[in-house]
């Protein structure tokens, strides 16, 4: 099950988010659970192994907007410097596929380590 | 009515409604929660529900939040389309976004502020999001109030915008639209001047606004003394009429009290246009004008089949014209002053063969047109018509000149003189031929400019019959510097001085009128024998109506005048 605790122990920057669901814990702890059901954390891994970088993009930046909104710093973290390297006024993405796949790794281990939490594994 | 509904019937902070255009849920989910409780909230998930929503609600949404990346319209395509389009363009959009970039463009295309991501403390948005609806709201109020100066109630303008928001945001509840005025209101002017009828409107206006703050509802002075009332739907009309009635001079002296008229259209029908309800409301309160013993008037069925008849007619009027469906018919005048009456002229009146109705009253379709100006383009056609006819006349040897009626619409145009003055020459007639009816509210409207017009017409050698005397409100001075050649006295005015002693004194009175500013006078509807007599000995010196006549078609007239002729010479032998 997922609390406070965890997400503070996992490096949420729990205050923040509190704050922003008015420290409604329930809706709060509810907002964590559905952003990590978040449907752009597929659309991100497919987009990056189709190399639709546009489309990678687009899931990326969602998911920052959403990590940032519930203060899950950890993946917040992974995901907007992902974003800043997609961003299509960002350059070439040549020798760079290894960094995306890492950084796809990293957010897919966080947001898994979560969902085991959640789902009390 | 209970007390939350009418404090309800007010656009208030919880019943403006903000639109986020948000497709992540988390963030819908946390703005919602931010706004819900102080605004009413209302989610679209991607481009095409947004527009959706802008389309069907755009009356009453009071901002968009706006996300740019949309699973299919983007968000500045959602900018363009709002900004390109006139009815939207005047809604508020916020854009949320963690990204600066798209700021300016943005901005370009009519965004008014950002929140960014991720999103600040609820009192920040909250504080920006009422800024924003404040500000947007003053700049409309702003392009539309103008309150009216005396009383400072809203303007009609701006109170019918109001309605209509009212409209939008009560589309169930059912209203009422009342029009109140004061019964001869320029007699108070008149009496008391007009500083002291000022305060009158002043106290009645805010007798009027105590009401609808109390009640519901909003108030404004549409013109002069006429006051207008939306409200939600009541039935207690007569305890309005008693709230807003005030005296005088402030005393309690019952004759000093103002009487009040008033026309409800109940339950108005919310698909009409908001002024037209209020006409309805109007036709209600003209059925009661006049009368001490009823002050309210009721829209009902029969106006509702009067007022859809009228707009038939109105339909019906250019293919009637094009079709020669009005015809002109010849009412005689005779000259009373000799022993034996002589016929001296005639006037022209319009008679309507509706295909499908028959003959329509005059009585009907001359005011209604009279009302929205058609009777300009009636008045020409009959015009034309009976210069012609008095050509034919004269070319067969009778020179009875014909009167024509001169709308008040009429004399504003500026080419009336020359029209007039073309159709003379077409014919071939003198100015003599025609004589022109003017009615009496026409010179007494107190415009220099139409005395003027008349005074040219008069200098071409137009005869000039003042017509409905009596109903106006023409003072002997007046009268004895406008350009008359002849004074009509007002039919409705014959027919009651034969029913009632007093309104004959009157009669007398103002032949005796006539005869001080020595112009000569008619009367028109005379039936009887009795009443041609009495008239005549009253001193009047020309009378129409079915005692002689009825109105006759033209070629009735020709052989009516040619007996008349047999019988006396001396028919040409006109008063004017």
């Amino acid at each position: 099950m997922l609390t406070i605790d965890n997400l503070r122990q996992f490096g949420a920057n729990v205050r923040e988010g509190m704050e922003r669901c008015m420290n409604d814990e329930t809706f709060y702890l509810e907002m964590v659970k559905m952003t990590l059901d978040d449907k752009s954390f597929g659309r991100l891994s497919d987009a990056l192994q189709s190399g639709d970088r546009q489309a990678a993009f687009e899931a990326a930046h969602a998911l920052k907007g959403i990590t940032a909104n519930v203060a899950l710093t950890p993946i917040y973290e992974p995901v907007a410097e992902l974003t800043e390297i997609l961003r299509p006024a960002a350059g070439s993405l040549e020798g760079r596929e290894e960094d995306c796949q890492a950084y796809l790794e990293r957010i897919t281990q966080l947001r898994d380590e979560l969902i085991s939490r959640r789902d009390g594994n | 009515m209970n007390t939350k509904m009418q404090a309800a019937f007010r656009p208030s902070d919880n019943l403006r409604r903000i639109l986020i255009v948000e497709d992540e849920i988390v963030n819908q989910r946390i703005l919602a929660r931010y706004l819900e409780g102080t605004y009413t909230v209302i989610v679209a998930s991607d481009g095409a529900q947004a527009m959706e929503a802008i389309h069907t609600q755009c009356d009453t949404i009071s901002l968009i939040l706006l996300d740019l990346n949309l699973p299919d319209i983007h968000g500045l395509e959602i900018l363009r389309r709002l900004n390109a389009d006139p009815v939207y363009a005047g809604l508020p959009v916020i854009v949320m976004t963690a990204d600066s970039d798209a700021e300016l463009e943005c901005l370009t295309l009519g965004a008014i502020d950002f929140i960014p991501k991720p999103y600040p403390r609820q009192e920040i948005v909250l504080a920006r999001v009422r800024r924003i609806v404040e500000l947007s709201e003053d700049r409309d109020l702003l392009r539309w109030t103008e309150r009216d100066q005396l009383t400072g109630l809203y303007n009609k303008d701006f109170f019918y915008r109001y309605a209509a928001k009212l409209d939008d945001y009560h589309k169930e509840l059912k209203t009422d639209a009342l029009v109140m005025d004061i019964n001869h209101f320029h007699t108070i002017n008149d009496r008391f001047g007009k500083s002291t009828g000022d305060r009158v409107l002043q106290r009645i206006a805010q007798q009027a606004l105590d009401l609808v703050r109390s009640s519901g509802g909003i108030v404004c002075r549409s013109e002069a003394d006429t006051f207008f009332i939306y409200c939600p739907h009541r039935a207690d009309y007569n305890q309005i009429l008693e709230k807003m009635s005030v005296s005088i001079n402030e005393d309690t002296e019952p004759e000093n009290r103002v009487h009040l008229r008033m026309g409800v259209y109940p339950d108005a029908d919310k698909g009409l246009e908001i002024e037209r309800r209020f006409n309805r409301a109007r036709m209600a309160a003209d059925t009661v004008r006049g009368s001490f013993t009823n002050a309210i008037g009721v829209y009902d069925h029969s106006m509702y089949e009067a007022e859809l008849f009228a707009e038939q007619l109105i339909g019906d009027f250019p293919s009637a014209l094009r079709e020669k469906q009005f015809s002109v018919f010849y009412q005689p005048k005779f000259n009373v002053r000799p022993d034996t009456p002589v016929l001296c002229s005639a006037e022209a009146l319009a008679r309507w063969d509706h295909p499908r109705m028959g003959m329509v009253n005059p009585g009907v379709f001359i005011p209604l047109f009279e009302e929205n100006g058609l009777i300009q383009s009636l008045d020409y056609y009959v015009w034309s018509q009976a210069a012609a006819q008095v050509r034919t006349m004269k070319e067969q040897g009778i020179g009875l000149p014909v009167s024509i009626n001169v709308s008040r619409i009429d004399l504003q145009d500026p080419l009336l003189i020359e029209k007039l003055r073309g159709i003379v020459e077409e014919n071939g007639l003198d100015f003599g031929d025609l004589i022109l009816e003017v009615t009496e509210s026409a010179y007494t409207e107190d415009s220099r400019q139409i005395v003027e017009r008349i005074r040219k017409l008069r200098d071409l050698g137009f005869c000039i019959e003042m017509d409905d005397f009596g109903s106006g409100y023409s003072s002997l001075n007046m009268l004895s510097a406008m350009p008359i050649d002849v004074l009509k006295l007002d039919m409705q005015f014959i027919r009651s001085a034969f029913q009632d002693q007093k309104a004959l004194h009157l009669l007398e009175a103002m032949i005796r009128l006539a005869e001080s500013i020595e112009v000569p006078c008619i009367a028109e509807g005379v039936e009887t024998r009795e009443q041609a007599q009495a008239l005549k000995q009253m001193g009047c010196d020309i009378i129409q109506g079915y005692y002689f006549s009825r109105p006759l078609p033209a070629p009735e007239y020709v052989r009516f005048v040619r007996e008349r002729q047999a019988v006396s010479p001396g028919i040409e032998n006109c008063i004017c």
